[in-house]
């Protein structure tokens, strides 16, 4: 079973779907499941207890974890010093906080099997260093330095830990965004182009795949940098 | 459950942890410098206990305030650990 946080939309939805037509058991965590047709379980991912209600749930259905892709979280694009102090909070409480409670109480399912898969997702403004994202970006560069100890803490347990930073991808996070701001985050890419939901969904296949058995800690860029 | 049956339990654990390589006495430490526990075993240790304590029909949680907190540590020897298990089993 793969569990995928942030299920209910955007990308995390995009994930869970092809997760699922490739024959994959996918188990979704969100805030509300209630657009969600799969077996779901309602989660916050900034509450810990949250979180641990939702290890409790999984535990129940007594089925081996086999990957978690942590993709919930939240966006904010402004500058530092007109962030305010709630926005501040939630991104790095949600973004950052939540993926490490999600790693740390979802871990032990799969310590006991010795084999499994995490996978964190970043931004591609951490290494762009783009202007109006950083507090998102701090949030987010904290889940890559988390990922790659997570990683080697794991790694004697068989289970791989790492990151996937997208570009812009046309989601709810991206909303108010013009094309041409898209475009001039783009044009720093190695591949000067926008990629889509498809192309991440196409990575987590990747990273969740044997194949990629030998990866661990590491952050893919989407499109390059 | 009481200590002493918890003890046993935590004991069994950690020599099967071990590889039965040496005897575990209750003051034996479970982290620091004299640990023969590294961290990864005292992980594989602590999921171990999760699962017993599951056939048990309880919760053992051993990620709270209290299991890492340095002086009151469950995990500053066995006897320590055997406690804190015993009281999570009796619901404390």
């Amino acid at each position: 079973m793969i569990i995928v946080t942030g299920a209910s939309r955007g990308l995390g939805k995009s994930i869970t779907e092809r997760l699922i037509s490739n024959g994959e058991n996918v188990f979704g965590l969100a805030r509300s499941t209630k657009n969600l047709d799969i077996e779901s379980f309602e989660c916050d991912v900034s509450n810990y207890k949250s979180v641990k209600n939702a290890v409790r749930e999984v535990k129940k259905m007594k089925l081996p974890v086999n990957g978690v892709i942590n993709v919930a979280g939240v966006a904010s694009m402004n500058l530092a010093v007109t962030t305010d102090e709630s926005t501040v909070q939630k991104v790095i409480q949600t973004n950052l906080i939540g993926t490490i409670y999600c790693c740390q109480l979802f871990a032990p399912l799969m310590l006991r099997q010795k084999n499994g898969v995490f996978i964190n997702f970043s931004t591609i403004a951490v290494p762009l260093a783009l202007k109006g994202e950083s507090v998102y970006a701090a949030s987010k560069a904290g889940v890559e330095g988390f990922s790659r100890i997570f990683a080697r803490e794991m790694a004697d347990f068989n289970i791989r830990v790492n990151c996937i930073a997208p570009g812009p991808i046309r989601t709810d996070l991206l909303r108010g965004i013009t094309d041409t701001q898209i475009e001039k985050i783009t044009s720093q890419q190695v591949i000067p182009r926008q990629f889509q939901k498809s192309d991440v969904c196409d990575l987590v296949e990747l990273l969740i795949d044997e194949k990629s058995s030998s990866l661990s800690g590491q952050v893919l860029n989407v499109g390059g940098v | 459950m009481k200590t002493e049956k918890a003890k046993e339990i935590v004991i069994g654990v950690i020599t099967e942890a071990l590889e039965s390589k040496c005897e575990v006495a209750g003051d034996m430490q479970l982290i620091g410098g004299e640990s023969l526990l590294d961290s990864m075993k005292l992980v594989e240790v602590c999921v171990l206990l999760e699962d017993l304590a599951d056939d048990n029909g309880f919760e053992f949680d051993w990620t709270s305030e209290n299991a890492m907190s340095k002086s009151r540590s469950m995990f500053r020897n066995v006897n320590a650990l055997a406690e804190e298990f015993a009281k999570q089993s009796n619901g404390e």
